[in-house]
Parts: C-alpha cells; structure tokens; sequence
C-alpha cells in the first residue's frame, strides 16, 4: 500500500515517452510523405484529369462521357435548432430533383443523366458541417455541394468545398461568406445586407407614395451573424437617406421576454421600427408589442426570418398583422413555372414553401440550367469543377431563357466573379388581414393583384409626435 | 493499484501504435480521419477532465471555458502577431490556467464544492460566451484563422499531420494521469474525493491539491484548445458552447470516475457512435441519435454507475480468473 | 441617455418574471432539498408542458394560463411516473451520476418534442390576457400580471403547506433526517414520489402562465435549467421564502443587464453575481445552519 517509488516510474515512463514519441514522429514523418504524394492528385469528384490527358483516362470518357448519374450533396442542419431550415431545404431540393429527372427528363445534354441527391446532416455546429461535408466528398463523391442554410455552418463547408475543388451553392445569406476569395463558391440568393437595406427602402418607398415623412427609426436585431449584417444593411441605408437611427439594439434570439427592450423603444418613440428577428423572437415581440400599447407609423421585418411565414402567423395571430419581412423568394411570383412548382410543393408537404424551400427552388434549377449549358460547353469533361465555374460564370438567366429565373424575385440571374447574384433582390410581404384570416400577401416590388400595400399601420397614433 | 505502472505503459504504448496506423488503416480517407481526430481530441478533453473530475472528484462542468480561452488566445496571436501556435499555445494554456486560477482559488477558499461547484462551472460557460460576445470582445462574427498551411502554423492541407499532434498531446495527457495517479497527489486527491472532512482531518491542504488538479486540468486543455478550433475552422462567442462542456464531462462519467481507460473508450465510442448516428438516421429522422444518446446515458447511469471502467474490471477478473485455473 | 422611465419599467418586469421564475424554480428546490437529487431535465419540463398547454389552448380555444387546471394534475401523475422510472433507481447516487441521468432525460425530452412538434416555435395566436395596462407611464402587460400573482399565490400556498400541515411537517422531517422519519412513521418513498410530482407539477403551471404571452420551441428548456438551478443555489435550503428572494433577485438583474449593457450580455450579469454571491455566502442567501 505504500507509494510506489517515484525513480522507477519516472525511469520506465521516460523510456516509455520516448518510444512512444519516436513511433508518433515516424509515423507521423510517414503521413507526411503520403500528403506530399497525394497532394497534387486531390480526391476531388470531378475527374481532374485536363483535357490533355483525357484519353489516357477511362475508356469511356473518350467523347462522350458515359454519364448517368449525376451526385448533387445536400449539407443542411437536419437536426438541432436550425432543422426547421434544414428540413423544408432537404423537401425542397427533393421535390426539384423528382422534377428534373421526371419531368424535364434528366440532364439532355448529358444524354439524359439523373441527378441523385445525397443528403448529410451539418448539425449545429461548424465541426459537425464540416465532417458532414468531409463525409460527403469522400464517400460520394459529388458534383455540386449545396449547404448549409446557417451562415457559420456554410462558412465550415466552404472550407472543405474549397479545399477539395467542388462548388458550392450556398443558401447562407451573411455578406462575408463571398469576401473570403474563395473559388469555387455560388450564391444565387440575396444577401443579408441586401436584405436591410430592401426594408428600409421599401418603408422609404411607401412613405413617399403616402406624402408621409419618416425622421427617426430604432433598429432591432437578434444578435446572430445574420442580424448583425441585415441590421448593418439596414442602418446604413437609413442614415443615407437622412432618417435618424435613435437605437440599434441587438439581442439573443434565446430571449424569453422582450420587456426591457420594448420600454426603451417606448422611451424612443421612433417613427418606424426596424426589426430582424431569428424566428421564435418575432412571435414574443409583436407579442410584447401588442400589449404594450406601441403605435408607430410603421414595423417592418427584414431577413426573412419569422412574422410573415405561415409558422409564426399561426403562433402569433393578430399580433403580426400588417408586419411586413423581406425575403429572397417570393412564392406569389406570377410566372408559369414559379406557381406551377409552388403548387407542387403545397399538394406534397401541404403548406407554402418560405425561404429556405423558396432558395432551394431556384438554387437546384440554376444548377439545372448550369449542367445543360456544361454538356453543351465541355461535352468531353462537363462535371470538372473548373468547367462548371466558367459555365456559371457565362449563363445569363432570365424569364424568358430558363426556368431558374421564373423562380427568382428579381426574375434575373447573372454570377460575379465572387459567386454573388449581379441581379439579386428581395420581395416584401406583408400580413393582412383577408377573408377574416392573417395571409401573408406580396406588396413590394410590385403588389400581388387585388392587393395593395397597408401604410402606415391603421392603429398609428398620426403624425403628432414626430 | 491493481496494475504494474509498467503494464500500464506497455498497454498505452500498444494503443499508441494502433491509433498511429489508424490513417494508413483508413486509406487517408479525409472524413474518417477527421472523425478519428475529432474523437482522439475529446479523449485528450475527457483524460484531462479525468484529472479534476475523476481524482479530485469535483463536478468541473467548464471544460470549454478552458479550451475556449487557450485557443482564442493562441489563435489571435498567430493572428494578429504572427507568433507560431508552438509558442503560442504555451501562453494558451498559461491564460486558461490564470483563468482556473482566478475561479478556482476563492472557490475553494470558500469550500465551495458539490452541486454547487458544478453549477458555478456550467455558469462560467455562460459568463464567457456572453462576455466575448459583446462587440467590443468578439462581437457576433466568426472568425477565421489565416488562410495558410503548414507547421508554422498548425493548419494542414490534408487532416494527417494534425491528427498526428493530437496523438501526442495524447500521449503526454495520459502520462500526466499516469504520473498524477501514482504520486502522492494522487493519493490525496482520491482521499479528498472519498471524503472531503477526513482528509482534511488527516492534515492534507485539501484547496492546495483541488487547485493543483484544477490547474493541470485547465492547462491541457487551454493548451489543446487551439487545435480544437483548428479542427472547428472558426472561433466565436459560441465556442463557449455549454452543451459541449456538458457533454465532456459526461463522457468522462461514463467512462468511470478515476479511469484513464474508460475515459478513453468513452469519449471515443460516445463522440463516434454520435457521429455515425448523425451521419446514417441523421438526414431521415432528426433528433433521433440525441433521443438514443439519451436513453444511453440514463442506462449507463442507473445501470452501470461505475461506467465502462467496470466493464473492463470485470474483464480483468475473468481473464486473471482464467489464468489462475490453468 | 437611458431615461429614468426605462429602468423603472424593466425593474418592475423583471419582478414579475422574477416571479414566475421562482415558481418555477421552488419545484426545483423541493426536490433537492428533500431528496438530493440533483435534475437537470427541469428546464425541459416547462417546455413540455409549456406544448401541453399550447395543444389544450388550440383545442379549447381558451388562453394558456386557463389549461393549467388540467396540465398540473396531468404533471404530477407525469412526475410520479417519472419518479419511478428514472429518479428513485439514482437516490444517493454519486451526483454526477444524477446529472448523467437527469442530462439524459432532457435529451430525450427535447427529442421527443422535436420529433412530434418540429422545431417551429408554437404559441397561441389569441391570448385574452395579452393586452397592456397603463399604470401612469408605465404599460404592463396582463398576463404578465396575472403570472406573476398565481405564482406569489402558489408560493404562498406551497409555504403554508411546508410550515402548517401534517404533510408539510413530514417532508420536513425527511428533509431534515430521512433516518429517523422512517421511524417516526413516515413513509418515505411516498413523501419522495409526492414531491417530486408536485415540483414537476410547478413546471406545468409556470409553463401554462407564461403561454399567455410567450412561445416554445425544443429547446426552451436549456433557458429555464440552469436559471432554476441558480435561484436554487443562490436561496440555499431557505425554502419558499429563499427561493422567492433568489427569483426576484435574478429577475431584477436580467431587467438591469438588459437595460445597462445589452440583451445579449444579460445573463453574464446574473451569473457573474451569482459567482459572488456564493463566494462570500457559500449556502446560499438564507441557509440555516
């Protein structure tokens, strides 16, 4: 029971460290040699191979590539607090790809190849994207990622996307995911500053149709990413147009009483509010604004997030009417295959697609039309991840061209270098009260008809306090 | 001690050299040995939670606290001052130890122990993730670490080499335990843990070896935090994650109280049976590997509250047993 | 620049959540200091409960706080349930052991909800009670008020039961030697399994009141675990009054954080005193020796 003599065991574990050391430095020496040997071959899932070299690769990517698969990744948050995205994404995409390889009958050009969708949870967490989109690359080898909805989520797969040379299309909206430099990334969607910046000129807009002057606004936004660069977009485009910010408050989209926060709005008396909530927050807000007995000209959402979407109606009733929210799809859009795909997708999931289905619509078509145009450009090497940039960089989408654009807000499709829309844009819906029942309704850019725009808010005190 | 130090290194050095093929075993395929490197980190997490939670018995609920503060810092300075990881790191875990310090000291001046000690942990997750996530600390961005590869600064092309340094610190972790365990610490911290009045009956300065424990613990991990985030490719206010803390003292639970080796296979059987769940019923049936995760931790609790550890007693058991009759 | 109007009105909100809070938290602490049992799976409870009575709501089309009458009797036999199950095979166990445990039943909670509800917020869309009051300058919101007054009437009723009936005086005698009250006649596996329902019970109703104006996703239970678990600590063994102390306390320094700092730094400012707070008074503010 006494101690063991400290000697021997520093004398056996001495030992014993260097031993162990010297097998992890060989070894590790070992995986370090394997990387320098692998390097330049990367484990990429289009075929590497240049053009030079086709012919020494398999026999049938002589010409004409026997393709007949085609493998789009799907990284969305399945799981956690972010799976109400991930899984409207993951319904969304599946809808269009049962489009595709049914309906248009697959990829023509490419002699009529299926698109397979392979799908991995990102989690909550950036580790979990980024073995979700390991995990990907390396058992399925895809053409095209797409991911991951949750602005930190998409920014882990980018770096594997990247890494290993496959495009991504990402539906994560935060400015900065296109100012790393990265290559090989596309956003169709607007991004979240596009989105503030859309609110606010919307208000603007309406104002000055109604003859009304707006001189003070109070930002609100929950504190993620997201809402810091919606706010940012917002905020900037206010002061620009001469509107005094008096209170740019964020908050956790956690919060369980917005009490405190809604007495300092109180105490600024804005004449507008801007808000950008999470989800769960916009319901407790117009909650907490309701009963507190708040009377400004005008509240207007932005980010797509909660008040207009069939979810938060239902949870929040009366309490969201006339509140409007910007978003990068705008399932009202008239254009044949825009409703032809939104009532697809109610008889399937029985309810209206919202933002994330809505991105995903456009995103899978835009891809579509990109595999089209890459068989028709690179007959010989379509799926090679360079080739699909330059193809992406080319196309030129619009209504009357491609199916892609019919589903886009601003009806136009055209990537800058970065991967960014050049065309990208927001609708604005607005809640009103029709038949007796809260529907979300298009006002902004152009209303949807029979509707127009509610400005300013019926129960606004009038122009006295400002 | 119911085995040999020597025995002890033999088998440490055997699961060295099976970890040490596990890449060429793998076929250097990526997503595996990112797993492999993510399960091999929370076993450095959990051998080193081991040290305050196993030994001294201290419910620590704070391990990212710790890890959170040791990569920040040492990614911040190979950002901001170019100064390599190698180095860096060592003021890492020299920050998370100052941190632990600063907790620990008044809180075991002030005999704070149990529940209370566990919740004053889980709220430290809180106070920093909240704290950084002001905008004159962090702010609300993720932030990135430079967009360069190779030893200098830890970050690699390819995910090998990495896992290779985490097999070390692996190593080092264990042996500290090892070398914790057989000395007089450790004999004191396990009468502390049996019964906090009599050791301190028996003259042991009760708050001097719960810091010394605390201090090793907050310093393995400070140190390993930046290849925690090298690993997570970003840093923010949210590294300070509580569910993640919680869960690393709960692998350390499972595993058994005290034993390096249930804490090994625990953290690396919990975090990869997390992730094949997530990765196979993950997409079709949300939430579900969590539900089992759960079911799994109420078994293990009211089952087999000694943990894995017991299991393999009851191995040793058989086989000395079986020895014996032949 | 903050006006003198906004602080009162957030002190005076963050008393009446701090109510609220403490009723929450005083099921908490009817169990721990009776049985030890150390439940991190309470948070997960109020979100249960707070879907039970959002489906009750929608159902009935009443408000939320109306459903308690059937939630709080549906929670105990829950609670009873849960008691058997899970709780009474880790009695006396080591307490990580019961925070393995209890983690584990919040996981499976939380899953259960994510799997039947989705992660969409819920919330009754017609609350009657969510309407203001002006008190002066001051709006208050009514639901607010009406949670706030149920939970200081069940604190007092909960108090009075400790302090003046015979199975008040019972869970103190267990509380207080669960060796000796066996020999004094109480059965002590009864009074466990009837406290532990009646505080699963207090998760019900502090569920239903806050429906009146709030939401509940999976996930609302991690906002009112550890929060709970601080008013705990923070009340020491003091009982009702302790923990209503505590609530009030914490729901002041939410208010301020809020209010001086911002929203999202707001819980910093709570635990942080929580951390001093047990420094300097390691029981807790009313421990009786």
């Amino acid at each position: 029971m006494r101690l063991v003599s400290r000697k021997a065991i520093s004398k056996t574990a001495s030992a014993a460290i260097i031993v162990i050391i010297i097998i992890a430095i060989i070894a590790g020496g070992l995986a370090w040699w394997q990387t320098q040997q692998k390097a330049p071959t990367t484990t990429s899932s289009a075929s590497p191979t240049s053009t030079t070299k086709t012919s020494t690769t398999s026999s049938a990517t002589a010409t004409t590539p026997k393709i007949s698969v085609i493998k789009i990744g799907l990284v969305e948050p399945l799981t956690g607090k972010y799976a109400v995205f991930g899984l409207e994404a993951k319904e969304a995409a599946q809808l269009i790809v049962n489009i595709i390889n049914n309906e248009l009958g697959g990829i023509k050009s490419l002699g009529g190849a299926k698109i397979q969708l392979v799908v991995q949870d990102a989690g909550e967490t950036p580790d979990d994207a980024r073995l979700a989109a390991e995990k990907l690359i390396t058992q399925y080898h895809p053409t095209i990622i797409i991911g991951a909805y949750i602005s930190r989520l998409t920014a882990a797969v980018a770096q594997v996307t990247e890494q290993n040379h496959v495009i991504l299309f990402m539906d994560g909206l935060v400015d900065s995911l296109t100012q790393h430099g990265w290559k090989y990334v596309f956003r169709v969607a607007p991004k979240a500053s596009a989105h503030g910046k859309s609110a606010v000129d919307f208000v603007l807009d309406m104002a000055k149709k109604k003859g009304l002057k707006i001189k003070t606004a109070v930002v609100l936004h929950e504190d993620s990413i997201f809402g810091t660069y919606t706010a940012e977009g917002a905020v900037l485009e206010l002061r620009k147009n001469g509107v005094e910010v008096l209170d740019d408050i964020s908050y956790p989209d956690s919060i369980t009483d917005f009490s405190s926060i809604i007495n300092k709005v109180k105490a600024d008396n804005p004449d507008i509010i801007i808000t950008i909530p999470y989800f769960h927050d916009g319901v407790l807000f117009a909650k907490a604004v309701q009963a507190a007995n708040i009377h400004p000209m005008f509240i207007a959402g932005a980010g797509a997030c909660g008040y207009t979407d069939p979810d938060s109606i239902k949870a929040a009733g009366k309490a969201v009417l006339w509140y409007t929210n910007t978003y990068s799809y705008n399932p009202y859009r008239p254009t044949k295959w825009n409703q032809k795909i939104v009532k697809m997708f109610e008889e399937k999931y029985h309810k209206l697609p919202t933002e994330a289905a809505g991105i995903m619509f456009y995103t899978m078509m835009t891809i579509y039309e990109a595999l089209e145009k890459a068989g028709q450009m690179y007959p010989s090497n379509p799926l090679n991840a360079d080739n699909l940039r330059k193809v992406l960089l080319s196309l030129d989408l619009t209504d009357n061209n491609s199916i892609a654009a019919q589903l886009y807000p601003t009806g136009h499709i055209k990537f800058a270098p970065n991967g960014d829309n050049l065309y990208a844009g927001t609708a604005v819906l607005q809640v009103q009260m029709i038949n007796g029942k809260e529907v979300p309704v298009l006002v902004w850019p152009e209303p949807q008809p029979g509707v127009h725009p509610v400005f300013p808010r019926p129960d606004w005190h009038g122009s006295g306090s400002g | 001690m119911g085995l040999g130090t020597r025995r002890n290194l033999i088998v440490l050095a055997i699961i060295v050299a099976v970890l040490a093929i596990i890449p060429f075993a793998l076929g250097f395929n990526q997503y595996y040995i990112l797993l492999a490197a993510t399960s091999l980190i929370f076993a450095v997490f959990v051998i080193a939670w081991n040290i305050i939670g196993g030994y001294a018995g201290q419910l620590d609920l704070a391990p990212m606290a710790y890890i959170g503060v040791g990569g920040i810092v040492t990614a911040e300075l190979l950002k901001y001052y170019g100064i390599t990881p190698w180095v860096g790191m060592f003021i890492g875990a020299g920050a998370s130890m100052a941190l632990a310090a600063a907790v620990g000291y008044p809180t075991f001046r002030f005999g704070i122990k149990e529940v209370w000690y566990a919740l004053l942990t889980a709220s430290l997750v809180v106070i920093l993730n909240n704290i950084t996530h002001l905008p004159q600390v962090l702010g609300s961005f993720d932030h990135y670490l430079p967009a360069k590869t190779g030893w200098y600064y830890l970050i690699f092309y390819r995910y090998q080499n990495i896992y290779y340094v985490i097999l070390g610190l692996f190593v080092a972790t264990v042996l500290i335990n090892l070398l914790i365990s057989n000395s007089k610490t450790g004999y004191y911290l396990r009468a502390i843990r049996e019964d906090e009045l009599a050791a301190e009956a028996l003259g042991i300065d009760v708050r001097k070896y719960k810091l010394k424990a605390l201090l090793t613990y907050a310093g393995i991990l400070g140190f390993t935090g930046y290849l925690y985030i090298v690993l997570q490719g970003t840093y923010s206010y949210q590294t300070f994650n509580s569910p993640t803390s919680l869960s690393i003292a709960i692998m350390g639970i499972v595993g058994g109280l005290g034993s390096i080796a249930g804490a090994f296979t625990s953290a690396m059987f919990l975090k990869t049976v997390e992730e094949y769940l997530r990765g196979t019923i993950g997409a079709t049936i949300p939430g579900l590997y969590l539900l089992i995760y759960g079911i799994l931790l109420i078994i293990v609790g009211i089952f087999k509250p000694e943990g894995i550890a017991a299991l393999f007693n009851w191995v040793k058991k058989k086989v000395g047993f079986e020895n014996r009759g032949m | 620049m903050i006006e003198p109007i906004v602080v009162v009105s957030n002190i005076i909100d963050g008393l009446l959540m701090g109510l609220l809070y403490s009723l929450v938290a005083l099921g908490l602490s009817l169990i721990f200091g009776l049985m030890d049992i150390i439940n991190f799976a309470h948070g997960d409870f109020v979100m249960i409960g707070a879907y039970l009575a959002w489906i009750l709501a929608m159902n009935f089309m009443v408000d939320p706080s109306v459903t308690a009458l059937i939630t709080v009797p549906l929670f105990f036999v829950i609670g009873l349930a849960v008691y058997k199950a899970v709780i009474e095979p880790i009695l006396g166990a080591e307490p990580l052991i019961q925070i393995a445990v209890t983690v584990g039943l919040g996981f499976v909670l939380q899953n259960i909800a994510l799997a039947i509800f989705h992660a969409e917020p819920r919330s009754y869309p017609a609350p009657a009670l969510n309407f203001g009051i002006n008190v002066g300058p001051i709006t208050l919101t009514a639901a607010k008020l009406v949670a706030a007054a149920v939970s200081l009437a069940s604190l007092l009723l909960i108090h009075y039961m400790l302090t003046r009936t015979k199975f008040g005086l019972a869970i103190r005698a267990t509380s207080a030697n669960r060796m000796v009250a066996p020999l004094m006649g109480i059965n002590v596996g009864k009074v466990y399994a009837v406290v532990f329902g009646l505080g699963i019970a207090l998760t019900a109703l502090g569920a239903a009141l806050y429906m009146s104006w709030g939401q509940v996703n999976p996930y609302l239970g991690a906002s009112f675990s550890l929060l709970s678990w601080v008013i705990v600590a923070m009340g020491g063994l003091g009982g009702v009054v302790g923990v209503l102390a505590s609530g009030l306390i914490v729901g002041v320094l939410e208010a301020l954080g809020s209010t001086f700092i911002t929203p999202s730094a707001r819980m910093a400012v709570v635990y942080l005193a929580f951390f001093l707070l047990l420094w300097f008074r390691p029981r807790g503010l009313f421990a009786r020796r």
